[in-house]
């Protein structure tokens, strides 16, 4: 069954077009970016979702429920951390959490949830309006994983955290997304998303530019990666040696530093594995991946940020670690 | 409705109980009730508690439609400005559980009111006044509780049919300020106009209909029936009716037996009117819109 599926959905709002016959499906079990620059209507596509704004034309359903008729049929099986929302100042945490428990009918324990949310007891019984962002945030994540939903809706979830709280949030998708649950959610910032994510969609203008694994939009504008090798003494004799490797399609060199063009991700630890057997010594090495910020803005005409950006790792390389 | 109404509607009584604007407003409320009480035990002699009950509508008639329609102005729409309406919605209770919930959770606040207004009352007139005028209490109680529902629905009515805070405050203080200040020259001023001079006592039907039909008319006219003695409203006069007509009820100013519209028990369904009709416009207009 699909988790999520639209056909043709479009919003206008007088002459302004958020949503443009967006056609999507999502698939059970499924953890999927939803990514696009500030404004390109990811926010009003996820509130067509949730009931929130009617479409002016096309349909979705979610869970196989239809997202207007039967709205009543899908809250109770979804978990949604929406975007712009605000808590109850004059109420403590514990209650919005016994207050989505009731709703839900369900039998979560509110101390587990703060635990999985890394919110704390003493926290919990405050007025929710002392809260900060972040702590906002948690909260409201709490209240969406309450009675183990099929479906997590969540806009921009890393909203308001730090990278620690950032790190936690993916944790908490991976965890979820184990236990079968299909994930759906937003942002703007792509290291957020390609950690975490199986698919993604790319928005712009209203419109989907792009639905493909990370590394399946890599390839598609045929994106490699750069790895610098610095070894411990002159690199010239060992330039044969990189180049003899599948996957490697350039090796540069220039002092004791090996520059290789690297088009199948795997040739990276067979680079390394063959310098050691031919009795390099690696000292350090860096991997400049082509960033998703690059590709981001192929997809997007340059509308954001153009600046590369650089990724650097250590020898245990696995660049889809973002912090 | 999806079943949630109840748990929207105790979330919403615990979240307004924490206001302290609403507190200080039924503080002031017990306070004059104990004041007017204690002045009255000063000054009057031989009365009893039935006869001092009346007073109560006094401080309850001011204060009450305020406490009502400042717990409601923001019901829906403050959620709406604010967000919290997106973390309301994104569980089970849907937009009926959302204005429902809010009504009823508004108007038990506008009942504890009431009812702590009323013990004290009660309490007061037991130990000053050595009676307890229990089915004359209950009436007052009952019709008292009715009367702030009406604001709490005419707040909340209004809260969910508008998309800012500002339109829903302009629109509740606009109409408040038409029903205790602007009311006779809304009606009594076109009457001038028509007939060339003031509302007689005995005035047209379509006038003491017309009348009758604000709130705090309903509410003294129903009230005078429950207590002993009568409860004037509290209002701005301009002397275009005739004197003597103020402190009557329509029923008393139709000569002969009034039609069931102007009787006094009438009052109950225009206090109900109050309440249903702004909360109707308002879920409408709210079921449709875009938050």
């Amino acid at each position: 069954m699909t988790a999520i599926e639209t056909s043709g959905l479009t919003k206008t709002y007088g002459e302004l077009t958020a949503v443009d016959g967006l056609d999507l499906t999502i698939e059970e079990g499924e953890v999927f970016g939803f990514l696009g620059p500030n404004g390109a209507g990811k926010s009003t596509t996820i509130n067509m979702l949730l009931d929130f704004t009617r479409p002016t034309a096309g349909s979705a359903s979610v869970l196989g429920y239809d997202a207007q008729t039967e709205a009543d049929e899908i809250s109770p099986r979804v978990g949604v951390l929406p975007e712009g929302f605000d808590i109850y100042p004059r109420l403590s945490g514990r209650r919005h959490l016994e207050f989505a428990i009731q709703t839900k009918d369900a039998d979560d324990d509110p101390d587990r949830l703060l635990e999985r949310v890394g919110l704390s007891t003493e926290d919990a019984g405050r007025p929710a309006g002392d809260y900060s962002k972040g702590m906002r945030q948690r909260l409201a994540t709490g209240m969406a994983l309450v009675g183990s939903p099929d479906l997590l809706i969540m806009d921009e979830p890393s909203s308001g955290l730090d990278p620690h709280g950032i790190r936690e949030m993916q944790e908490l998708v991976r965890t979820e997304a184990e236990r079968g649950t299909t994930v759906f959610f937003s942002s703007h910032i792509l290291e957020h998303v390609e950690a975490v994510c199986d698919r993604v969609g790319v928005l712009n203008e209203g419109e989907l530019v792009a639905v493909d694994s990370i590394e399946g939009l890599r390839e598609s504008i045929g994106g490699g990666a750069t790895m610098e090798l610095t070894l411990s003494a002159s690199a010239t004799g060992y330039r044969e040696v990189a180049t003899g490797i599948a996957g490697i399609t350039e090796v540069a060199v220039s002092g004791r530093t090996l520059e290789c063009t690297v088009t199948d991700p795997a040739a990276k630890a067979s680079v390394v594995t063959a310098l050691d057997d031919a009795g390099a010594r690696i000292e350090d090495m860096r991997i400049e991946d082509v960033s998703l910020e690059t590709l981001f803005t192929a997809l997007t005409n340059g509308e954001a940020d153009a600046t590369p950006e650089r990724q650097t790792s250590g020898v245990a390389v696995e660049s889809g670690v973002a912090e | 409705m999806s079943g949630h109404v109840a748990t929207v509607a105790r979330k919403e009584f615990e979240d307004a109980g924490r206001s302290k604007l609403l507190w200080g407003l039924i503080g002031l409320l017990v306070g004059l009730v104990v004041v007017g009480y204690v002045a009255i035990w000063y000054t009057a002699d031989d009365v009893n508690a039935a006869e001092v009950l009346n007073f109560v509508a006094t401080p309850l008639q001011v204060i009450l439609p305020i406490a009502a329609l400042i717990a409601g102005y923001m019901a829906v729409v403050g959620e709406r400005r604010s967000g919290s309406i997106k973390l309301l919605l994104g569980l089970p209770p849907n937009r009926t559980d959302v204005v429902f919930g809010k009504l009823l959770g508004r108007i038990a606040v506008v009942t504890a009111a009431v009812v702590l207004a009323c013990l004290v009352s009660l309490v007061l007139g037991a130990v000053l006044f050595g009676s307890v005028p229990l089915v004359d209490w209950l009436g007052f109680a009952a019709l008292s509780v009715l009367f702030g529902a009406a604001f709490a629905g005419l707040a909340v009515g209004t809260s969910a049919s508008v998309s800012t805070r500002g339109k829903s405050m302009a629109i509740v203080v606009g109409t408040y300020m038409i029903l205790i200040a602007l009311w006779e020259l809304l009606t009594a001023g076109p009457y001038y106009l028509v007939y060339g001079e003031g509302p007689p006592v005995e005035a047209e039907t379509w006038y003491l209909l017309v009348e009758q039909f604000n709130p705090i008319f309903a509410y003294t006219n129903t009230v005078s029936n429950v207590v002993e003695g009568s409860v004037f409203p509290f209002q701005f006069q301009y002397g275009l009716q005739s004197f003597e007509a103020y402190g009557m009820t329509p029923a008393e100013r139709y000569p002969g037996d009034a039609p069931f519209y102007l009787q006094d028990w009438f009052g109950v369904v225009v206090l109900l009117c109050w309440m249903a009709a702004p909360v109707a416009i308002g879920y409408y207009r709210f079921r449709k819109a875009d938050l």
